[in-house]
């Protein structure tokens, strides 16, 4: 009897197994599912496996539990090695609940790779840039909102623990999946004094009484118990370090800002993913992605920061304006005063310390739940019907005959062990946040269009020598013309005014020859020329987007010289002349 | 090496003893490299394997590594003292007063017994070993390559000694654009001519080297990185020249930042370097983002929390008025208002803490007074941004004192009769014209007590690009580093004040414990906790950033029912030589041993016994 039973757990595991192998994650990608961070890692492998000459799969570094964090450099061998391009930097899932941000990532990669050398703009975008995707920024996070019941917004933060309510414990008290459905939901008690009760028009709903009113509920909060026995439920719950307070620019501490953390860079895969991003100079295009808002923000993050020189501003207006038609329904936003200001902000950190154009991609709009598939603001909603139920009531339509009611949690009797007769229900983790599965294909394709639109705009550096002129003796005027064909400038403005690192180098040698003097020739016409005083054969400059920067160099000598331009983003390029 | 080199002339004698000690002057202590730092932090461990750890702390971007000095016979668990020195690395003496301060605790069980000392003698080496090597210039930047004028090359304009003395001084060159002139009466001081009084500037200044680059500017880029004592979080400069990258980006700050937060243990720090609070306490001052003194209520928050929002109010004010609705259970206190209203970060050492830096500071001049020292000194610097200092107060929430141990004896001024504010002001502007008040004391310490060695005259010499210029000017470190002489007697004279100051930490004790039968096996339960310190426990500062860690009072006892209070209590704040109250309502239905124990890492752990029914 017992061996009988042993052999059939046997059988079932085998079953399991192979349930497991037909599961495998194969190239192409699909994305009519979430991807675990243990699929994702598997995609990724998958991704560096089946290109293997293309990708390179590079360990990060290590999350506070030891997970690692990967990262996917694409570039194409061919067309040089990853220094000599513009690196364009994507990531996601900093915040451990956001998780299609990494599918965003995780189908960018996919898109670019498996349509290389099919589609012309995605082959050309692939060849002229190289690409660095994180999938997921917070490994810890990811997988806890896998594994554990949460809501849509826990499981955030970086796996730190914080003494929350300052008694002495760590995370202590979080909540709890008291009906054992993976989800923390919402508690609620009967209640005659409540200010709630029951929407007669749907009984899931609750609203606010009106003066005269019986009431019929009291909200009691997420689902848990009183873990530690201090009068107080879900006071101390998991972290709390935000990684997206925890970098190193205008941060500010945790009790200015709640998330800070005790220092930046505290959070161990932050601290990783930085130093891994300052041993690539080359990034000049960063993109990360959060979950919810349906919109691109641009820095700064803090008025503090002060306002982003114009031209750079004009930069991220030109890839603002057409991102945000990309994707239907998306704003493109100032971060602080459209949001709110955040210090210790990732893209503030790239901004002004990567020197890069960043954006941040909010992915998730609740106004895409429509039951009849048309965009529908909730604020908006609100103040046409005047029914202050209106985005919910849609929600629930939509739940109930798109997602045949997943999404949702029927209200639930519950014997609590401090509340006594109690019911438990409302929104899922997998909702509010997250898109249903069916509609993440569209999601993840328009915003990886974003990269890739963004992504062609990198600068694409040509040289031109217009002028090689003798003007006596052996005396030469030799004029040169850097031109980008990309919206995206060699340098960000940015970069100039804080004098971040060298800009870009123009410089001309000869075996023969001696640079006399040299400098931007401000008006060719008037030959009007700002002369460097010192080292003129040395240029340090920058190539504005969709622009030039023309130089004047006087030579005496003769034979063949080298006009070199070099820049840390925009690669480098150089033509020899030769003067006879 | 040039500060070894000064001889002990009877003029310094009478200096030291005027100064400092009324007591003969053995010159013991030298000024010691950072190699022979840590050979002697290895020797005291050695000599004392029961009483000192060592721990490797971090490797700078030189290649050096940093020890850190564990002193003490309980680890962790008891409250520490955290001392760091030289993080400039300007300031050699600072890690002389570390190393001898880690053999007083050694040998002084008073101070190895109930405490635990972290020590880190130099917390920038890469800049300290320039002291060492010659010729002598100074420059607090780590051993990190930092491209200081942005150009193609890094580091490839550093000083040249051109007149070969050993020394980086200064160049003076007569120019058309020269905006210097000679101070009268000492020529060898320069000045900022006063084109108000028709003077027009006949000097350029420069630091001696040439244009090693060819780009027109001399010593733009010397080798030196990051200036560690401004790579810390609080009012980092972010983008200044020796700042570093972001806070925390060099491996010896990121290491203190790392090492303080997981030693919640640290009760206070003591900083030895540039700065020094006991005579000059911490300036406020500075303006923030918001005044939290007269805050102003966001329209829409005043709307939906149904305040006034034409008016400003207090934090205090703010406070009372969201308490009320609030949740039960939960209560307003600064630091939550001020993160709710995104108030900002503290700039300002608190008003409540400046009680104490006063009121010690007081005892220390007396202290001084007392070991017979009256002589004035210039007054100490203030703390640099995103200095060691500034970020212990501000970020770790705890007490922080600082020591200098050494500064320019002010020179003696002929006594004018009182003089009203007008007067004052012509002083202040005879002062300027006299030459810049910290070189002119620099400069009489040089002539009086060094036979002059702080200074080189002005000397000509050919210049390959500048022409005809005159080299001289002060001697690097002349200005903060006494000779080796002096060390023991300066340290002699200060160090022992330390165990004043950690005298003053504040102990968490239970005073009494009284129990009160009510009836029905219900009693109420009485502690009383007291503070036995000085200090309050935390500080202002701690209370306003929550991070010192919260003392908890947890009551045991078997088959008991807590009818009224909690198992565990954190324990908000305890002022200095303060008492608190705190009550419970158990019910016991039989005899029982009530067991109340106090635990802080900050402020040590106590446990009383009680017995209930029967």
């Amino acid at each position: 009897m017992e061996r009988k039973r042993v052999f059939m757990l046997l059988a079932m595991m085998a079953l399991a197994v192979m349930l497991i192998r037909a599961q495998e994650v194969k190239v192409p990608l699909r994305f009519d599912f979430y991807y675990s961070y243990e699929k994702m890692v598997e995609a990724m492998k998958a991704l560096n496996t089946a290109y293997p000459e293309f990708t390179k799969l590079d360990e990060v570094g290590r999350s506070e539990e030891g997970r690692i964090i990967w990262a996917l450099t694409i570039n194409n061998p061919k067309t040089g090695d990853p220094f000599s391009k513009p690196g364009v930097y994507v990531d996601g899932n900093i915040h451990g609940n956001e998780i299609q941000a990494g599918e965003v990532c995780l189908y960018l990669a996919n898109r670019l790779l498996t349509n290389y050398g099919k589609i012309t703009e995605i082959t050309d975008v692939v060849d002229r840039n190289v690409f660095y995707i994180i999938p997921v920024v917070n490994v810890d996070g990811r997988a806890h909102f896998f594994s554990d019941a949460n809501t849509a917004s826990t499981n955030r933060s970086l796996r730190i623990p914080m003494d929350d309510d300052r008694d002495g414990l760590f995370d202590e008290d979080g909540p709890d999946d008291l009906d054992g459905d993976g989800n923390i939901s919402t508690m609620r008690i009967r209640d005659t004094l409540g200010r709630l009760r029951s929407d007669p028009a749907d009984k899931r709903l609750m609203i606010t009484v009106k003066p005269g009113e019986k009431g019929e509920w009291t909200l009691l909060g997420q689902e848990g118990i009183d873990n530690d026995g201090d009068g107080l439920i879900n006071e101390d719950g998991e972290g709390y370090v935000d990684g997206n307070r925890n970098w190193g620019m205008n941060w500010k501490p945790n009790y200015a800002q709640r998330g800070a953390g005790n220092y930046p860079f505290e959070g161990k895969g932050i601290r990783a993913i930085a130093e891994w991003m300052l041993a690539r100079p080359n990034i000049i295009l960063v993109f990360a992605f959060h979950n919810n808002g349906g919109m691109y923000l641009r820095g700064p993050t803090s008025k503090e920061a002060g306002e982003l020189p114009q031209e750079d501003v004009a930069v991220y207006d030109y890839l603002g304006e057409h991102m945000e038609k990309i994707v239907p329904g998306y704003r493109y936003l100032i971060s602080w005063k459209d949001l709110y200001p955040t210090y210790g902000d990732f893209t503030d950190f790239t901004d002004k310390i990567i020197g890069s154009y960043s954006l941040v991609g909010e992915l998730f709009q609740p106004a895409t739940e429509t039951y009849d598939g048309t965009l529908k603001r909730v604020e908006e909603e609100r103040s046409r019907s005047g029914d202050p139920s209106a985005g919910d009531r849609q929600r629930l339509l939509f739940d109930d005959n798109v997602n045949q009611g997943e999404l949702y949690k029927e209200w639930t009797a519950f014997k609590h062990p401090v509340y006594g007769d109690i019911e438990i229900g409302g929104w899922t983790k997998m909702s509010s946040r997250l898109p249903h599965p069916f509609m993440l294909q569209d999601l993840v394709h328009r915003n990886a269009s974003s990269v890739i639109f963004a992504a062609r705009q990198t600068p694409r550096v040509t040289m031109d020598v217009f002028e090689v002129k003798k003007i006596g003796g052996d005396l030469w005027s030799v004029r040169v013309r850097l031109v980008n064909s990309g919206a995206i400038p060699s340098v960000t403005y940015e970069t100039i005014r804080n004098k971040l690192y060298p800009v870009d180098k123009l410089t001309v040698t000869g075996r023969n020859a001696k640079v006399a003097s040299g400098g931007v020739l401000t008006n060719a016409w008037m030959n009007q020329v700002n002369y460097k005083e010192y080292r003129p054969e040395v240029q340090m400059c920058q190539v504005p987007g969709m622009g030039k920067v023309e130089y004047q160099f006087l030579i005496s000598g003769r034979g063949d010289i080298e006009i070199r331009y070099e820049s840390r983003k925009a690669g480098s390029v150089s033509k020899t002349v030769t003067l006879k | 090496m040039f500060f070894t080199r000064l001889s002990v002339t009877g003029g310094m004698m009478l200096l030291v003893a005027l100064l400092l000690l009324p007591e003969p002057i053995s010159a013991t202590r030298k000024y010691s490299d950072p190699a022979a730092v840590n050979r002697s932090i290895e020797q005291l461990r050695q000599a004392n394997p029961s009483l000192v750890k060592v721990h490797k702390f971090a490797v700078t971007p030189g290649g050096r590594e940093m020890l850190m000095i564990e002193i003490g016979k309980s680890g962790t668990s008891v409250p520490a003292v955290l001392v760091g020195a030289n993080f400039s690395g300007l300031t050699p003496l600072a890690t002389e007063a570390a190393m001898s301060l880690a053999s007083r605790v050694v040998s002084d069980a008073s101070l190895n017994g109930k405490l635990t000392w972290y020590i880190l003698p130099i917390g920038n080496p890469d800049a300290y070993a320039r002291f060492f090597t010659r010729p002598l210039w100074s420059d607090p930047g780590n051993g990190r390559l930092f491209n200081d004028d942005t150009d193609d090359q890094t580091d490839e304009d550093g000083y040249n000694d051109l007149d070969g003395n050993g020394i980086i001084t200064r160049m003076r060159v007569k120019a058309h654009d020269g905006t210097w002139v000679p101070v009268e009466g000492e020529p060898r001081l320069m000045r900022k001519a006063d084109a108000a009084k028709g003077e027009r500037g006949i000097y350029k200044l420069y630091t001696e080297g040439i244009d090693d680059d060819g780009d027109g500017q001399y010593n733009e880029d010397v080798p030196g990185g990051t200036n560690i004592n401004n790579n810390f979080p609080h009012l980092f400069k972010k983008f200044g020249r020796r700042s570093g990258l972001y806070p925390g980006s060099e491996p010896e700050s990121e290491a203190m930042l790392r090492f303080a937060f997981s030693h919640p243990e640290i009760a206070m720090v003591i900083a030895f370097g540039q700065t020094n609070y006991l005579l000059s306490p911490p300036k406020g001052g500075r303006k923030g983002s918001i005044d939290t003194g007269s805050i102003r209520i966001p329209r829409e928050m005043g709307a939906s929390l149904g305040i006034d929002v034409s008016r400003t109010y207090t934090l205090a004010e703010v406070i009372e008025l969201v308490q009320p609705m609030l949740p039960p259970g939960m209560t307003a206190d600064e630091s939550m208002i001020a993160s709710f209203l995104g108030l900002g970060e503290v700039v300002n050492p608190m008003p409540d803490d400046m009680i104490f830096y006063n009121e010690i500071s007081s005892d220390y001049k007396e202290y001084l007074k007392k070991k017979g020292i009256t002589a004035e000194r210039l007054d100490p610097a203030q703390p640099e941004e995103g200095s060691f200092e500034l970020w212990a107060y501000y970020h770790l929430g705890v007490p922080v004192f600082t020591i200098d141990f050494w500064g320019l004896p002010k020179p003696k001024e002929e006594k004018k009769e009182n003089q009203g504010d007008e007067k004052k002001n012509d002083t202040v502007k005879a002062d300027q014209q006299k030459g810049d008040p910290k070189e002119v004391a620099q400069l009489a310490f040089s002539d009086k007590w060094l036979d002059g060695r702080g200074f080189t005259p002005w000397k000509s010499y050919k210049h390959p690009t500048l022409g005809e210029v005159e080299i001289g000017g002060f001697t690097p470190f002349s200005d903060n580093t006494p000779p080796e002489s002096m060390i023991d007697s300066l340290l002699d004279l200060q160090l022992p004040y330390i165990p004043e100051l950690v005298k003053r930490l504040p102990r968490l004790a239970i005073a009494e414990v009284k129990t009160t039968e009510k009836g029905g096996g219900v009693y109420q339960l009485e502690a009383w906790v007291t503070n036995e310190g000085y200090l309050s426990f935390p500080i202002a500062m701690g209370k306003r950033n929550k991070v010192p860690a919260p003392a908890i009072l947890t009551l045991e006892g078997d088959g008991i029912e807590i009818l009224s209070g909690k198992k565990r209590t954190p324990i908000g704040e305890v002022g200095g030589m303060k008492s608190v109250k705190y009550v419970w309502l158990v019910r016991s239905p039989k005899k029982e041993t009530l067991t109340l124990r106090l635990e802080s890492k900050q402020a040590g752990n106590d446990s009383k016994m009680t017995n209930i029914g029967g």
